[in-house]
């Protein structure tokens, strides 16, 4: 393990000095298309004390993950159960899933002028856009995750009397939770490409709207900054997210230790 | 008192044209605290039997009654011990076992010491707090039958319970389970393919014949073993040395491969 680490590392390390070596001293790469080291810090200086884009870093930064925290929780807040709901009952599948289909092959981003056009350019068109876009693995994922449950393991729950609520709350969820964990994981993906995208059209702070007041300016160091911010956030909340899947399932750790 | 009866019961799946029959009359009934072991080739619906009782499955036509009533569905009066053991993964083993008692409504105190002797009689002291994946086969399925005794239930289903064990620890099992049943008596119904199970464990071994399934034969074991003193060995590879046992093996055994041979033909 510790050998990964080190070999990713190197690799990094690598990357980076080659980046500071052929934008600077051997000069391979033109600055005005790719930012320099120095560029970018320069950029993040100037976002984090001055300010860009109507806001401080440390704003656009709140604002992106504040979206991106109430999207998620609403997609998987509706996609789960409708996903475990869809999964138990085959009378619920056939009704709503139509529906779904329809929805589904939709990109999540040909949203985003209905929503401008409902919602504006305000929180709410972009919480929209994330739950619509979110919603879609959580819902198949844990469908999958009930109809992979072994039916013998829902007989014994059955033999044993489990009432209905405590089936749902013991056998069923814990059974279906490594998929509802994977889909859980797409849906907090597919929320930051989607807000990102939708702070790109149209928004007044967020790491798309750095980038894209960025890209009006031609200012590659700021569009870097920015695409720094999002993969920077998107690791530590899937990381987040990770965290909570380990505590959750205990059982699973100790199979595969 | 839990009697289990099977009144001219037929079992068809699927249906039109594309579906088959799986047991044709069968009639049969299995008195109080009986241990009734079912063989038969594989395919021969024997299993179906077991699940009929446990009220998984419904007869097409005929009754499954225990206790004069009708199977209407699965009950913790009817505990059910699974091949692949069925225990939830996410529960530890006293958790596993203690489901059924919190299912009925046991008060936390009468039910912990309930999970706690069940624990001792299945020898697994000191495991209570494991997850079943960190147990072996065989520890997984004393777990299982821990959570179908602790039920006391009136009747204990069995289907293919040592199955999946290997041959060491399935033969320690056969030994518990004698035990155990000795102690406490239940109206057991085994099913089995494995033909020395069969005659070392139950009161009665009723051979049934290839699809559709119908009772071929029942064979009184009880009378044997009560007759040869079975009981005074220990030791399952004693009994097996028997004579008596040898006879009645070979004779389940012949019955059986009749039923193979005319299968493969």
């Amino acid at each position: 393990m510790k050998r990964r680490y080190a070999i990713g590392f190197l690799t990094i390390a690598t990357l980076a000095i080659f980046w500071f070596l052929a934008t600077g001293p051997l000069a391979l790469i033109s600055p005005g298309r790719f930012p320099s080291p120095p560029d970018v810090w320069a950029s993040l200086k100037q976002v984090s004390t001055k300010g860009y884009a109507n806001g401080l870093l440390y704003q656009h930064v709140l604002h992106s993950l504040k979206l991106v925290a109430l999207g998620f929780v609403v997609a998987i807040g509706t996609g789960v159960p409708l996903g475990l709901l869809m999964g138990w009952s085959r009378r619920a599948e056939a009704i709503i899933n139509p529906v779904f289909s329809i929805i589904r092959p939709i990109p999540p981003l040909a949203w985003i002028p209905l929503a401008i056009l409902w919602l504006g350019l305000g929180d709410a068109a972009k919480v929209m856009v994330i739950w619509f876009a979110a919603f879609v693995p959580s819902v198949i994922n844990s469908f999958t995750g009930v109809r992979r449950i072994e039916p013998y393991v829902i007989e014994a729950a059955r033999m044993l009397g489990t009432p209905r609520w405590r089936f749902v709350r013991e056998v069923l969820i814990p059974a279906a939770a490594p998929l509802i964990f994977t889909g859980m994981r797409l849906s907090l993906q597919a929320s930051w490409t989607t807000l990102v995208a939708a702070e790109l059209v149209g928004a007044l702070y967020g790491l798309g709207r750095i980038l894209n007041v960025a890209q009006q300016d031609i200012y590659p160091g700021m569009i870097f900054v920015g695409m720094a911010c999002v993969a920077i956030l998107g690791w530590a909340t899937t990381r987040l997210l990770a965290e909570v899947e380990t505590r959750s399932l205990p059982w699973i750790q100790m199979a595969r230790a | 008192m839990a009697v289990i009866t099977f009144e001219g019961v037929r079992k068809s799946f699927g249906h039109n044209g594309g579906g088959f029959l799986a047991l044709e009359k069968i009639d049969l009934t299995i008195a109080d605290k009986e241990f009734v072991a079912i063989v038969g080739p594989s395919g021969c619906g024997k299993t179906t039997c077991m699940r009929m009782v446990a009220g998984f499955e419904f007869p097409t036509a005929g009754t499954v009654n225990v206790d004069g009533h009708r199977v209407t569905g699965p009950g913790p009066n009817r505990a059910v011990v699974f091949q692949q053991f069925a225990l939830f993964p996410w529960k530890t083993v006293s958790e596993n076992i203690a489901l059924g008692l919190r299912n009925k409504g046991v008060e936390k105190l009468e039910r912990e010491k309930r999970v706690h002797q069940a624990v001792e009689l299945m020898g697994l002291e000191g495991y209570e707090g494991a997850f079943p994946h960190q147990l072996s086969g065989g520890m997984q399925q004393r777990v299982a039958i821990a959570r179908a005794y602790v039920l006391e239930p009136d009747v204990l289903l069995m289907d293919e319970p040592f199955g999946a064990l290997d041959a060491q620890t399935r033969t320690t099992m056969q030994e518990e389970l004698v035990r155990i049943a000795r102690r406490n008596p239940r109206t057991v119904l085994f099913i089995t393919h494995a033909v020395e199970e069969a005659v070392y464990l139950a009161d009665r071994v009723v051979i049934m014949t290839r699809r559709p399934g119908r009772i071929k034969e029942v064979i009184d074991i009880r009378s044997v073993r009560t007759a040869e003193k079975w009981d005074k060995y220990e030791r399952i590879e004693d009994v097996m040395d028997l004579e008596s046992f040898v006879h009645w093996r070979t004779h389940i055994w012949r019955s059986l491969r009749e039923e193979k041979s005319g299968q493969d033909r």
